[in-house]
Parts: C-alpha cells; sequence; structure tokens
C-alpha cells in the first residue's frame, strides 16, 4: 500500500462536502431544537419552534435530494484498500440507513403534522399539502415513528462519527479528512 | 387529491346548517361540525366530537325551516392534547363556566337553487352575534339531504382567545367554521 511518490488522495468534492456538513448541521439544530420544543408550554415560541423545527426538517429532505443526486454523478472516493471487508460493508449499509432516514424523517414529521390537522407552511412562504386528513389516531402512530426514528438516526450518527474518528487516530487514513474542508487541512508553515 | 385539501381555506369555529322536514333527526356520524383556524400562518384543522341538533328543514317551506345547534365546546379536537387543554381554559373557551355554544337559528331563506342562507344567533363563552351561514343542500344516493356550509367568525367577538392569546398575529382573529349535516329523508 506504499505509494511511490506523493500521490493526491482522492477527496470528495467541494460540494459534497459542503452538503455534507450543513446536514450535519442542520439535524444536530433540528434535533436540539426538537428536544426542547415539545416541552415548552403552549406559546407564541412553541409555535415558532415548531415552525423553525419544519423548516428545517424540510431544508434536510431537499438537500439530501441535492446530496444524492450529486452523489450520483460524482462517485465517492473508494474506501481504503486496507480496509477489511466487513467495514467497508458495514460502512456502505451505516451510509444507506443514513441516507434513507434523512429522506424518511422529514417525511414523517410532514404526515404526523398533516394527521395532527396542522399544515406546514415552509418558511412561512409556500404551503405544503397535507398529506394525510386529520386523524388523531394515526397522528399517535407517526409521532412514534418520528421520535424513535430520530433516535435511530442519533444512533447512526454516533457509529458514523465514531468510525471516522477511529479511521483518523486509529488507522490513519484519509477517511475522514477527505470530508473534511480543505481549508482545515492547511497546516500552517 | 392531496393538493386539494391544502388550498381549503382557513376554517372557524361553529356551524349549523338546515335539515328535512319534521322531526327526523340528523345522521350524526355523517355529519361534522369543522373549523380551521391560522396559528402563525399556518393551517390548524379542529373539529367538535359532541353536539347536538334539531333541524327541521323544508326545501319548499324555508320560511319554516329552522336550525338549533348546541355544540359541547370541551369535546373539541385539536392537534394535541396539550392544546385541548389549554383551549378549555379561562383565556380561552372557559368551558367550566360556559360548557356549551349555541346557534338558534332566526330566519332560513331560498336564495337560488339548492342554496340556503340559515341566519341566526350565536352564542360562545356568553357572547350572542348574529351569524349568517350560506348553504348548499344535495341530495345523496340513499336519499338523505346533505347540506354543506361555511361562515367565518372572529374569535375576539366571543372573547375566545384573551390576555397573551389576543394576539392576531400568532392566532389569527378570523377562524373559518364548516358544517355538514346529513338528514334522512322524510318518510
Amino acid at each position: 500500500m506504499t505509494r511511490a511518490g506523493p500521490t493526491v488522495e482522492p477527496r470528495y468534492t467541494r460540494t459534497a462536502i459542503v452538503l455534507h456538513w450543513l446536514i450535519a448541521a442542520l439535524i444536530v439544530a433540528g434535533f436540539m431544537l426538537g428536544l426542547s420544543m415539545v416541552g415548552l408550554p403552549l406559546s407564541r415560541q412553541k409555535l415558532q419552534w415548531y415552525a423553525w423545527h419544519k423548516w428545517i426538517g424540510i431544508t434536510v429532505f431537499l438537500l439530501s435530494c441535492v446530496r444524492l443526486a450529486w452523489r450520483w454523478w460524482h462517485p465517492v472516493p473508494p474506501a481504503p484498500t486496507a480496509m477489511p471487508l466487513w467495514q467497508v460493508r458495514a460502512a456502505r449499509v451505516v451510509h444507506g440507513l443514513l441516507y434513507a432516514l434523512l429522506l424518511v424523517i422529514p417525511l414523517t414529521g410532514w404526515l404526523f403534522s398533516s394527521a395532527s390537522g396542522v399544515q406546514v407552511v415552509y418558511l412561512g412562504l409556500f404551503p405544503l399539502p397535507d398529506l394525510l386528513p386529520k386523524d388523531r389516531a394515526l397522528a399517535t402512530i407517526f409521532r412514534a415513528c418520528h421520535v424513535s426514528l430520530n433516535f435511530t438516526l442519533l444512533a447512526l450518527v454516533c457509529m458514523h462519527a465514531a468510525a471516522a474518528v477511529k479511521h483518523h487516530f486509529v488507522d490513519g487514513d484519509p477517511v475522514l479528512t477527505r470530508m473534511l474542508p480543505a481549508a482545515i487541512l492547511k497546516p500552517p508553515r | 387529491m392531496v393538493l386539494l385539501r391544502s388550498f381549503i381555506p382557513t376554517l372557524g369555529m361553529l356551524l349549523l346548517a338546515a335539515g328535512q322536514a319534521g322531526a327526523q333527526g340528523v345522521l350524526i356520524d355523517r355529519s361534522e361540525i369543522r373549523f380551521v383556524s391560522k396559528q402563525m400562518g399556518v393551517n390548524v384543522e379542529g373539529r367538535f366530537r359532541k353536539w347536538k341538533a334539531n333541524i327541521v328543514f323544508l326545501p319548499k317551506n324555508p320560511g319554516a325551516s329552522k336550525a338549533d345547534l348546541e355544540i359541547d365546546l370541551g369535546s373539541i379536537d385539536l392537534a394535541s392534547d396539550e392544546a385541548e387543554t389549554e383551549i378549555r381554559r379561562p383565556l380561552w373557551f372557559d368551558t367550566t363556566k360556559f360548557p356549551v355554544a349555541k346557534f338558534v337559528s332566526s330566519a332560513v331563506r331560498d336564495t337560488g337553487v339548492d342554496k340556503y342562507e340559515v341566519q341566526g344567533a350565536l352564542t360562545i363563552k356568553g357572547v350572542t352575534r348574529d351569524a349568517v351561514v350560506p348553504i348548499t343542500v344535495r341530495k345523496d344516493a340513499a336519499g338523505n339531504s346533505v347540506a354543506e356550509g361555511s361562515f367565518a367568525l372572529k374569535r375576539l367577538d366571543f372573547k375566545v382567545g384573551e390576555g397573551e392569546w389576543a394576539d392576531t398575529e400568532t392566532v389569527a382573529n378570523e377562524v373559518l367554521v364548516r358544517v355538514r349535516m346529513v338528514l334522512p329523508p322524510v318518510k
């Protein structure tokens, strides 16, 4: 695996890196907001936080669609050749699940909101169609889906981040750094 | 059809409709009293689970028709238990003191083919206001008369949402009420 000369390590494209970190920041914000807002007493603030939470969710959904399309046209750099096959497979499964949840979680939130009889108006400007008629029993089901999928996402994100850190510090491979913005990586000379 | 629902305009709170001749009653399972309010620019739907209606609808003699409704305000169905608890409180419906809303018709007028206008007095939280509800009546396959109508009311007229909730930026003043009453055929 030693290379003769200084080779350029394959990196993610700048667009992929921006989308990755933007979505990461949004899901952390959306998750924290979601956890905090449910406990607020009914108030203008609570309604505002719910609105923001929904806007974040819709944004994550849209950005994830863009990201998947980008990924389709710009294949990701290959796994390091030294990586055991089981790890390559595990990474593929976790990445697949993460992408699935980035799309499904906002949808369950939207379904929950529709079933609750509350319209989603993206950014306060664009009313989204209600996916379901108001139905409290369905709302309870979608709420449970939304919450449990979010905790599944939390677990997967932790695995994902732990693996990245392990690649960097234990394996010494570029799996983490190739997803970091180039500016961070330039060592001050 | 999914698209259609989101464009239903903002609805409101109570309603009434007309029925058919005689004391035939209302097919309550197929009838409904729904409303849409606007919270921070977002349509929020609700309905009442329990209400009573005494309706006499005479298509050929609207003047002798009437529609009296009593709505159990505590039976409101909103987005969450929390919202339902909140709206029963004194700042909103104050259901301990004012458990029911009433509509009592004073006149039913024929306004066109299958169209009528029901005028009456709407009482919520001890405040009575005149209300006019335009309705359309059609027959379903079973021969029932289906009367549907909607009207907007202003919640602040009835002191619904006082204090911190009087702010109409948070909850709009206007509430659109949609009513559907299904009346069995006259025997």
